[in-house]
């Protein structure tokens, strides 16, 4: 009877959940395919993949200059790359030392989740201030890295967090009584068994980075990161070929996900023993 | 020799092990029994170096370990739930100690496959180095455990109930197996259990732990013969612990009353606690009297194989366990809610007058 009237309903929320979040993205790569006197609407005048070949400056000179993504994908890349990087050490060291109780932790614990809670723009507003206060030149590598940091942290560290909640303890103990250091039972016991929220962090922190916008916004300095230099571009006018560079960058996202997906499930089948010896413990 | 000097460890207002001393001879098989919560765990975590105790001393042959880091103290841990590196095979779960102590790590590929080897046929795990350790059997992992353990050879092996994860039939082979390769290797083990059997069954020698101290630490089968208080007789459950004071030189209780083995001094009032056997006992009709025999009624009897375990409940509520061994002549029942007298040889019994609160 419950289920009479529910299935449908719940069938329907979840039409639209996906209409909602596939279609703008499926109209986007629609009109990527738009001919080259074509504008970024309905309807599609031709096919061809002129502004994929515009974007990469394939096509002869005209009107409409090409997309100045070049360097800002690079800094964009290498950004989401070093706050990846940093988050997840970072993420990794803060939820390994939260495994045992220290006094202040809960407050420790809010201090660390808050740079995921506080809007961005404040932040990134705050930053500009403080720097130019403080005499700090702003730059992506500079201040709004410091900040992507600060954003991506807490995510690394939940993750984490999560993954040392339900991590066997006495399998280090069991390294410690085999005679092995901290250090090396970490990295050779604690490392390959936590792998696969390391990999979960790293996605986040990596993807958080990558399309951060409003608390780069005030800290890159002149030196501009994708996003901001996609957003500068939609202030003089819109041609398809921004939307040939969104198909790109999505792909490019699917194959992130792609190796993570793999790596994981390396992992996962790697690790399997570790669930089959906690259901019999 | 291990030595423990008047250790302790408290958990908040939980007293974990009070004052707790004792000597672990070298080359000998220790059995520590203790009912669970009374602190046997954080025994051997406190010896292993994973927790250190709030006072007291742990010293190995004459030198201090208390402070001593755990990968620096040279012991061995056999985990309950094993504990094996998920991630590493059989084999390599064996070699990691060699391969990644800090202390005289072995380099040399062949020594370690030699060795690996060795302890490999010692526990009998022959042909299954390569497999996963998700693709053996539970006794299997506790032979891996035992393994990993027992090639780094250290001082002394602390077993943290090896055998409660197996089932019956693989306990008993495990028991035999270990005792047999401790024989072999000369390695201290020190094998803590809830289990009385088991207890009895594996140790030279056997500790009793309650209350956070060592009540009695004694040959198997001295323990069981002569237990030194009611507590320790408790653990050993066999047997019935009748409570009472003495009254001219005798035990009394509301529901009963008889001599002790040996004439005391104790004066009358004194309370005094009797351990009697559960198959010392023998059931007889209530209306035949004699000097040393309770009344009471029958309340249940469950048969477990080899002998019928009787509960009977005397007039004071005090709760009375007969076994009759199915080795004799085939028990009578005996009927719900009647009266029988329990009868026993009064020199059998054995008298705590201390604690016997």
């Amino acid at each position: 009877m419950e289920s009479r009237v529910l299935k449908p309903v719940l069938a329907v929320y979840c039409a639209a959940f996906i209409l909602f979040l596939y279609g703008p993205m499926i109209v986007l790569a629609i009109l990527s395919f738009q001919g080259a006197g074509g504008g970024p609407q309905f309807p599609i005048i031709e096919w061809s993949t002129y502004w994929y070949r515009h974007l990469l400056g394939l096509t002869p000179p005209g009107r409409i200059t090409q997309l100045p993504i070049g360097d800002s994908l690079v800094r964009s890349l290498t950004l989401a790359f070093m706050t990846t990087v940093v988050s997840t050490v970072l993420g990794v060291m803060t939820a390994q030392g939260f495994r045992t109780r220290f006094k202040g932790s809960g407050v420790v614990f809010y201090l660390v989740i808050l740079g995921m809670i506080v809007p961005g723009v404040l932040v990134g507003l705050g930053m500009a201030l403080f720097s130019n206060m403080a005499g700090i030149a702003r730059a992506w590598w500079g201040t709004a890295f410091v900040l992507h940091v600060v954003y991506t942290f807490p995510f690394a560290f939940l993750v984490m967090l999560a993954i040392f909640n339900r991590f066997d303890r006495s399998v280090e103990e069991a390294s410690l009584s085999l005679g092995v250091s901290p250090a090396q039972t970490f990295r050779r016991v604690t490392f390959p068994m936590i792998f696969p929220g390391v990999l979960s962090a790293m996605l986040f922190s990596f993807t958080l980075s990558y399309d951060e916008f409003s608390r780069t916004l005030f800290t890159s300095g002149r030196e501009l990161t994708l996003p901001l230099t996609i957003y500068g571009t939609f202030s003089v006018e819109i041609y398809p070929n921004i939307f040939a560079f969104g198909v790109l960058t999505t792909l490019f996202s699917f194959t992130l996900l792609a190796i993570y997906a793999f790596l994981m499930l390396r992992a996962v089948r790697k690790g399997q023993a570790f669930k089959g010896q906690e259901a019999e413990a | 020799m291990l030595a423990l000097n008047s250790v302790s460890r408290r958990y908040g207002d939980t007293v974990a092990l009070d004052r707790l001393s004792v000597a672990v001879p070298a080359d000998s098989y220790v059995s520590v029994l203790g009912a669970s919560g009374s602190g046997k765990t954080t025994l051997l975590r406190i010896i292993a170096g994973f927790e250190e105790p709030d006072a007291g001393t742990v010293t190995l042959d004459d030198k201090r370990l208390d402070g001593v880091p755990p990968h620096r103290r040279d012991i061995g841990f056999v985990f309950q739930n094993f504990a094996l590196f998920p991630h590493l095979s059989v084999g390599d779960n064996i070699a990691y100690g060699l391969l990644y102590r800090e202390h005289a790590p072995v380099t040399d590929a062949a020594e370690i496959a030699q060795r690996v080897n060795d302890i490999i046929r010692l526990v009998g795990l022959e042909g299954l180095a390569s497999r996963k350790v998700s693709a053996i059997s539970g006794g299997q992992r506790q032979r891996v455990a035992l393994a990993r353990t027992l090639v780094t050879e250290p001082r002394i092996v602390l077993l943290d109930e090896p055998l409660g994860a197996l089932d019956a039939n693989l306990r008993e082979r495990m028991c035999d197996e270990l005792r047999d390769i401790r024989q072999r290797l000369k390695v201290t083990f020190l094998h803590v259990t809830g289990s009385e059997t088991e207890a009895l069954l594996m140790g030279d020698i056997v500790a009793v732990l309650s209350r956070g101290t060592i009540a009695q630490f004694a040959p198997a089968a001295t323990l069981f013969a002569e237990p030194r208080s009611a507590d320790v007789a408790r653990h050993l459950n066999a047997y019935n612990i009748l409570s009472g004071t003495m009254e001219s030189g005798r035990f009394r209780s509301p529901a009963a009353a008889f001599p002790l083995p040996a004439p005391s001094s104790a004066r009358d009032g004194t309370p005094v606690e009797v351990a009697l056997r559960f198959d010392r006992i023998n059931v007889r009709p209530a209306s035949s009297g004699g000097d040393a025999a309770l009344r009471a009624r029958f309340i249940t009897s469950e048969f477990t194989g080899s002998s019928v375990l009787s509960f009977f409940r005397m007039e004071d509520g005090q709760l009375v366990q007969v076994v009759s061994h199915l080795s004799g002549p085939m028990p009578e029942t005996y009927a719900k809610g009647e009266v029988y007298s329990l009868a026993f040889d009064p020199a059998e019994t054995v008298p705590f007058f201390e604690r016997a609160a």
